[in-house]
């Protein structure tokens, strides 16, 4: 009997016709402009995926397609005065398709660590090696694309007390594809801060980051998204972690109109562990999308996921979780927490924490609640006095600092401050 | 593969145990494959009325423009052959009315199974649906008195029209999916229940369904309508010998329980592992009714069913417990579905595998409250086991909230058979074997209690057979 797809697929109509123009006017070497077009036919190649797939169910992908050619044009920078004197080992900068500014403080400078601008000096060999350019049409369109990347490597061994900064800023309007890759060479530790900011309601943002994590290094990767109103963006950022390394994200989403991010770890050395703790806060009629992925791929791997979603007004958020052990995964332990707090009577929370699980050898659990604010709660703060605003955000303060609380100290106070800031602000 | 192939396979000794054939013995038999004229001659042969004739053709046509489902075990949904299946046939020409005038060789059937004689007793009434007919059909005086009506699909069609026209695909349209299309198009047999107002019935009604032939396609059709505050139990249960090649099962289940009504169903498959059961059971519950649909999945080779419950009036309770067993070469691919459309209703859902020796077992579940149910609770859990090499245990959850007072909550484990429990069994006197099966039973112990305790014991019996040979 034959069987038809229940809708025809839906085409991408993206011409890419600047890839050459854009190569050869950031320096990039040829190889590379060779790959961009291997990747554009991958995209030519591919339809927009199924909304019957649960990953695109809940957010319609063809809000990912930029509305014209991303490669031609200039991207004017929102621009902003932005200053953090904050103790920091590198800080970069990228604005309008490209990177504006690189600083390297004297201590890792000292310890060889190289913060630069990707197109002059992408590693092909690992660039596309935890995402793969095929990974979806956002990630091939981006490997085809993208402009304005930035390269972290930290030598082997080097442990760095300041974080790396990576700072994107959206285009007030048009078509953004950052590019990173982090490269952490065996044993050493370090935390990047990856920032997105600005755009505004003609912004389409399309991020592709990816976290090396050689053996027994250790990483802290936080990704904060702060975009003004309006802004449609989606974000893939995979680790790929090598045996006894650690990979640490701390998530945190709170502006932009429609937001996807496909983030997680894929552990793929005996003994590696990663964790994701993240928050989301959503107001108005945002729409956040998350996809976290644990993949355990060797024995004797770890991992554990606390992400919790407060929504107020309108806006809706979709969780997605997977966690796979490898039928050559043994002895590993998984788990997965995913929380969603409705403050007002039209938001909206879908949860799918999944489990796909080949190994018998195994502990792995996961869980999933959605509920109101607690009334009584509500009632028992109010009764001591406090404004009924001020109890709500203490109320929604908890709930996401149960989660915050467990992040490092440093990240924690960020996190915790931003949290603050947005809780005031609605 | 090598290495399973040293412990029993799933279902290895059915041969032995269940493996029993007689010979085909048909009035009629359709051709094989499906087309408009195998549905018209099912719909005269049964003389069926002017409304089911046209409505089986409108799902046949409904079912070859479906498409075959985009998700799940694809690679062996892509193996079933429309074209090699039997739709419809009958072993007896009439409807027998006590046990001793069903034919010999069905009863013999039965009696290998272990099920009639020892229990007719405790027997409401039996329907056992022997190929696509139901054969045998008895029912106690005493539901008669009480106006309970207890009769196969095709009876109920014939002597209860009305009731059948206003409720059949009430529950389940034609067009809800591929499979309840093709079930509309070709359904033979079931049961149909009518409970009336504020009576409960005391004892469980039940009917046995085999298939027997090969290539046989089951499609049974079952409607039961509890009338406002009455209170029935149901059970299903099946076995089927062993065939060389696939068959399909595809059923159609329609609850409807009317304000303050009690519908429990039960149902234990235990389907030869040759054989697709690709199921829709779907129930509405109006207000305070309460639905229980209680799940065990022990057989077939892909088994695709998530028992429903609309929640429709305040107050209402959806409940789903199941278990499954995969073993080798089998996939359970079953869940649960509850939508939430009214305020204050609840829901519950406990779903346990146990995945053994290249088995796999898949929970998938989806939990809906729509606008203005408010003051609903929800809770999912599902425990999986993971028992030898090569299992594999999925969940995939889906909770979708529209509304904001509500409480929702979901939970999974995985873990595997432990070596400590099981050095502590040892170190107690158990064989390894014993150990096995004791953390097993432990582990579904929870869903044998709510069996009727003739089932629980047949289930036991099962659940060690499929744990024979599982050391090492």
């Amino acid at each position: 009997m034959a069987s038809a797809t229940p809708h025809p697929a839906r085409t991408i109509d993206l011409a890419l016709a600047g890839l050459d123009r854009l190569s050869s006017a950031t320096g990039e070497p040829a190889a590379l402009l060779e790959r961009r077009h291997v990747a554009g036919a991958l995209l030519a190649g591919m339809t927009l995926p199924s909304r019957s797939l649960h990953l695109w169910k809940y957010t319609d992908p063809g809000r990912f397609v930029p509305s014209s050619d991303p490669t031609g044009g200039t991207l004017e920078a929102v621009t902003e005065a932005w200053h953090d004197n904050s103790p920091h080992a590198a800080t970069a900068v990228i604005a309008g398709g490209a990177v504006r500014s690189i600083e390297l403080s004297d201590e890792a400078r000292r310890a060889g660590v190289v913060v630069t601008d990707l197109h002059r000096s992408a590693p092909l060999d690992l660039l596309g090696t935890a995402v793969p350019d095929g990974h979806g049409f956002v990630e091939a369109i981006n490997a085809a694309a993208w402009r304005g990347g930035v390269l972290v490597r930290v030598p082997r061994g080097v442990r760095l007390e300041q974080p790396v900064r990576v700072r994107s800023v959206a285009p007030a309007t048009g078509t953004a594809l950052p590019r990173i890759l982090v490269v952490a060479e065996p044993g050493s530790e370090f935390e990047v801060l990856e920032s997105h900011v600005g755009g505004g309601s003609g912004t389409l943002s399309l991020t592709v980051a990816e976290i090396l994590v050689g053996e027994g290094a250790q990483v802290r990767y936080d990704l904060i998204q702060r975009w003004e109103d309006g802004v449609v963006g989606h974000h893939t950022a995979r680790a790929r972690v090598a045996a006894r390394g650690r990979f640490h994200l701390a998530l945190a989403s709170f502006g932009g109109a429609v937001y996807k991010a496909d983030v997680g770890a894929i552990l793929a050395g005996e003994h590696a562990e990663a964790e994701t703790y993240g928050v989301a806060m959503g107001g108005g009629n945002q729409h956040f999308d998350h996809h976290t992925e644990h993949l355990h791929n060797s024995p004797d791997t770890r991992s554990n996921l606390d992400f919790k979603v407060a929504l107020t007004d309108h806006s809706r958020s979709a969780y997605t979780g997977m966690i796979r052990i490898a039928p050559a995964a043994a002895r590993c332990e998984a788990y997965q927490e995913n929380r969603n707090l409705l403050l007002s009577e039209d938001a909206r929370a879908e949860s799918i924490p999944e489990l796909e699980i080949l190994n018998e050898d195994v502990r792995c659990s996961h869980g999933a609640t959605v509920a109101p604010l607690d009334e009584e709660q509500l009632f028992y703060l109010k009764s001591r006095g406090l404004p009924h605003n001020q109890a709500m955000r203490l109320i929604v303060y908890g709930f996401l600092d149960q989660t915050l609380a467990r992040l490092p100290e440093a990240t924690r106070e960020r996190l915790e401050a931003l949290v603050a800031a947005r809780l005031h602000a609605n | 593969m090598s290495e399973n192939l040293t412990l029993v396979t799933m279902g290895g000794d059915y041969a032995e145990r269940y493996g029993f054939r007689d010979p085909e013995d048909f009035f009629v038999k359709a051709p094989k494959g499906l087309n408009h004229e195998v549905v018209e001659m099912i719909s005269r042969l049964k003389k069926e009325p002017e409304w089911m004739r046209e409505l089986r053709h409108k799902a046949l046509d409904t079912f070859l423009a479906k498409p075959m489902p985009s998700w799940g075990n694809l690679d062996m949904l892509s193996r079933i052959n429309f074209d090699e299946i039997t739709y419809y046939l009958r072993s007896t020409e009439k409807q027998e009315t006590s046990w001793d005038e069903v034919p010999e060789n069905i009863k013999r059937t039965f009696d290998r199974l272990g099920i009639p004689e020892a229990e007719r007793k405790f027997l409401a009434g039996v329907t056992a649906q022997y190929e696509s007919e139901v054969v045998y059909h008895s029912v106690k005086e005493e539901l008669t008195k009480q106006g309970v009506i207890f009769l196969d699909m095709d009876s109920g069609l014939r002597e209860h029209e009305d009731l059948v026209r206003e409720y059949f695909a009430s529950v389940i349209p034609v067009a809800d999916n591929k499979f309840s299309a093709l079930n509309s198009a070709v359904w033979s047999g079931g049961s149909f229940i009518y409970i009336p107002p504020h009576t409960e019935v005391t004892i469980p009604l039940q009917a046995y369904f085999r298939i027997n032939a090969e290539n046989m396609g089951q499609f049974e059709r079952t409607l039961i309508i509890a009338d406002e505050g009455a209170k029935v139990h149901y059970i299903e249960g099946c076995t089927a010998p062993v065939y060389s090649t696939n068959s399909l099962h595809s059923a159609v289940v329609e609850l409807i329980a009317k304000k303050g009504a009690t519908i429990r169903y039960t149902t234990i498959q235990n389907w030869a592992t040759n054989i697709y059961n690709l199921v829709t059971k779907r129930a509405v519950a109006l207000e305070d009714a309460r639905v229980e649909w209680v799940d065990g999945n022990i057989g077939s080779r892909l088994t695709m069913k998530y028992p429903a419950v609309v929640l429709k009036g305040e107050r209402a309770h959806g409940e789903v417990l199941s278990i499954a067993f995969a073993g080798p070469g089998q996939h359970q691919d079953a869940g649960a579905k509850i939508t939430h459309l009214a305020p204050h209703t609840t829901s519950q859902i406990t779903s346990k595998s146990i995945s053994k020796d290249g088995g796999r077992a898949t929970y998938r579940g989806l939990v809906k409250v729509r606008k203005g149910a408010e003051g609903c609770k929800t809770s999912v859990q599902c425990d999986a086991l993971l028992i030898g090499h090569g299992a594999r245990t999925d969940t995939y959850p889906t909770m979708e909230i529209d509304e904001d007072d509500v409480r929702v909550e979901h939970e999974a484990r995985v873990s595997k058979l432990g070596d400590e429990q099981l050095f502590y069994l040892r170190s107690r006197g158990l064989t390894d074997a014993q150990a096995r099966l004791m953390i097993v039973n432990g582990f579904i112990e929870p869903f044998v209690r709510e069996l009727p305790m003739e089932y629980a014991v047949e289930l036991n019996r099962l659940i060690e057979l499929e744990m024979e040979g599982s050391v090492g």
